[in-house]
């Protein structure tokens, strides 16, 4: 045993030392940091001024911060009930015994290994440019000419165009993990219903559906983690400043860490920063406990 | 890849069943065409003039098929750059994060020791922490040390950087796997009086090959498209990785105006995880719908 017990020793201390200095002391010091105003974020503990909860005060009342919460709960209610109600759809249709599920399945996965970057580049570029763009084109050839003129990068679209272009590239991975559910439920069920009498869709609401609940469960709370951290796609959309109608809270703390270029009303405090970071970190506790309290687990084998 | 497929195509052809399914057909057939229109398009956009893509006639490609316009990106936009860069961090950080994580999540699951049930609970919730909790500090600490200024270090820091935000989600998946191998073979290497750091690296490790694979290929892809990280701790443009370099390539279109260059530029970014997906997506598949408990 004393060979186990060296073996444990040089096994976990790298790994435990790492994540303890790159994760768990990071946290701890984010934490505490969010209660201190603190300018630069190089500056030193001894310049930094005790603040209390003034960081967080003065977030709740900045009205771009409030509109970077609002865009964030539009993305995770109606982004969430998009990505989660279509993955759905489509894993069931994929479990009804299609032809050619492996390639379907792999198709609409693939975004999730594509680039944030070159994901929104081809939907910005292509799909939503006004004059040789897939929208246009295709509205147009339908001769539906109010939807063809729509400005999809412009004022009150932008918001709906960002959404739409993210939820089609998280749409694949939702639909892997409902697949996964579905498989474990027992055909047995299925082939008893269907000897009583019930239809697909009543196999749907009365089978399927409740033995989801668990994935339901593990899915939003997994939305509320992918929302938590949008960023990228963003910035895509409004490169040069944070704009109201896309702006998200991790916009917002990037540009109080080092600074907007156009901004004035953004002044740089790290302080201030961190606060935001816990704020989304509690974002996620929430939705968390309140899954867990909405979603019973209530003992269902298979 | 398609041993579902083949299992369903062994089922005889039933009209009326099929018939039932048209309404899924249409929703797939659509939801893939879309994919596809978009990919064709870029890859036609690409090879073609940025003249042709306002006039909306790539697609005839009346002057030809336009190859110089990756020699161009590839060279004078410094995508080169940016893809020896991103292939240099993912290849490193994957490596690591084996190296360090294999060990440490077999110790994890099969080790009871004082801190470790601790140690797993705090490893499970951080994978749902947001990456700006743990920034903030770093950042303040690595500028300070000037690790920033120098090429080589500020490398180093971003590969570090990577290798930590993966080491919680790596380490929880690989005890999926260790968990399914069983105890019997380290007792015999053990009888034999094989060291028990020994008997994992020659037998656990290699048994574990499935799990190994597919988590390489998610660190790989994450890594290969990671934006934020980058976009805080890079400090000069010849660092820069695929995303971050063609981030600035969009911000520097409308003096440019490129437009074929720069969808030449995407296709470049997108082909080697597109690659990497085609050659290994049943593990990419399986590791998804395999550790996932309801």
């Amino acid at each position: 045993m004393k060979r186990n017990r060296s073996m444990v020793v040089a096994f976990a201390l790298p790994g435990t030392l790492l994540f303890v200095l790159t994760m768990v002391y990071p946290i701890v010091r984010t934490v505490f940091m969010s209660f201190f105003a603190i300018q630069e974020i190089t500056d030193s503990v001894d310049k930094w001024k005790f603040n209390g909860i003034g960081n967080y005060i003065s977030l709740m009342k900045n009205s771009l911060y409030q509109a970077s919460w609002i865009n964030l709960a539009k993305i995770f209610v109606i982004g969430g009930v998009i990505t989660l109600g279509v993955s759905l759809l489509l894993a069931v249709i994929l479990k009804n015994g299609v032809r050619g599920r492996g390639f379907f399945q792999a198709a609409i996965y693939l975004p999730n290994v594509i680039s944030a970057v070159a994901m929104a580049t081809m939907w910005i570029q292509y799909i939503f440019n006004p004059s040789y763009g897939f929208m246009t084109k295709f509205f147009s050839a339908l001769h539906l000419d109010s939807l063809a003129q729509i400005q999809w990068l412009g004022g009150d679209y932008k918001f709906w165009a960002l959404l739409i272009s993210y939820c089609f590239g998280m749409i694949g991975h939702f639909m892997l993990i409902w697949i996964s559910g579905i498989e474990r439920i027992g055909i047995d069920y299925y082939e008893a219903a269907a000897i009583d009498g019930a239809n697909k869709v009543k196999q749907f609401f009365y089978i399927t559906l409740p033995l989801l609940k668990g994935i339901f469960r593990t899915n939003i709370i997994m939305w509320s983690i992918s929302v938590s951290g949008f960023f990228i796609w963003s910035k895509l959309f409004s490169p040069i400043s944070a704009d109201t109608s896309t702006v998200v809270p991790m916009v917002y703390m990037y540009d109080k860490l080092f600074g907007a270029e156009n901004v004035d009303e953004i002044r740089r405090d790290a302080g201030i920063a961190a606060a935001v970071g816990v704020m989304l970190c509690l974002f996620i506790v929430f939705i968390f406990t309140v899954v867990n309290r909405l979603i019973k687990d209530d003992d269902l084998e298979f | 890849m398609w041993k579902k497929n083949k299992e369903k195509s062994v089922n005889p052809f039933n009209l009326k069943k099929e018939l039932a399914l048209a309404p899924g057909y249409l929703v797939l057939m659509a939801w893939v065409g879309f994919t596809a229109v978009i990919l064709i398009w870029v890859i036609a956009a690409s090879l073609s003039t940025t003249g042709d893509i306002f006039r909306g006639t790539i697609f005839e490609f009346s002057s030809g098929l336009h190859f110089e316009n990756y020699s161009r990106v590839w060279v004078a936009s410094n995508v080169s750059v940016y893809f020896m860069n991103s292939l240099l961090y993912a290849v490193v950080s994957c490596a690591l994060l084996i190296l360090i994580c294999a060990p440490y999540s077999y110790v994890l699951q099969r080790f009871k020791f004082p801190g470790s049930g601790a140690i797993k609970t705090m490893l499970a919730a951080t994978t749902g922490v947001p990456v700006i909790m743990v920034i903030i500090p770093l950042y303040m600490i690595i500028a300070r040390a000037g690790l920033l200024r120098n090429e080589i270090s500020n490398r180093i820091v971003l590969i570090a950087l990577f290798v930590a935000t993966k080491i919680p989600y790596t380490t929880i998946f690989l005890m999926a796997y260790f968990e399914n191998i069983s105890r019997s073979y380290e007792e015999a290497a053990a009888i034999d009086g094989c060291h028990p750091i020994k008997a994992f690296w020659k037998i656990v490790f290699p048994m574990a090959q499935g799990g190994l694979i597919t988590v390489t290929i998610f660190n790989f892809v994450n890594v290969w498209n990671e934006y934020f990280l980058s976009l805080l701790f890079v400090n000069s443009e010849k660092l820069r990785p695929v995303a971050l370099g063609l981030f600035s390539m969009i911000n520097g279109m409308q003096y440019s105006g490129d437009w074929c260059g720069l969808f030449a530029a995407v296709i470049i970014v997108f082909l080697p995880t597109f690659i990497l997906y085609v050659a290994l997506s049943k593990y990419i598949v399986g590791g998804l719908t395999g550790g996932v408990k309801g």
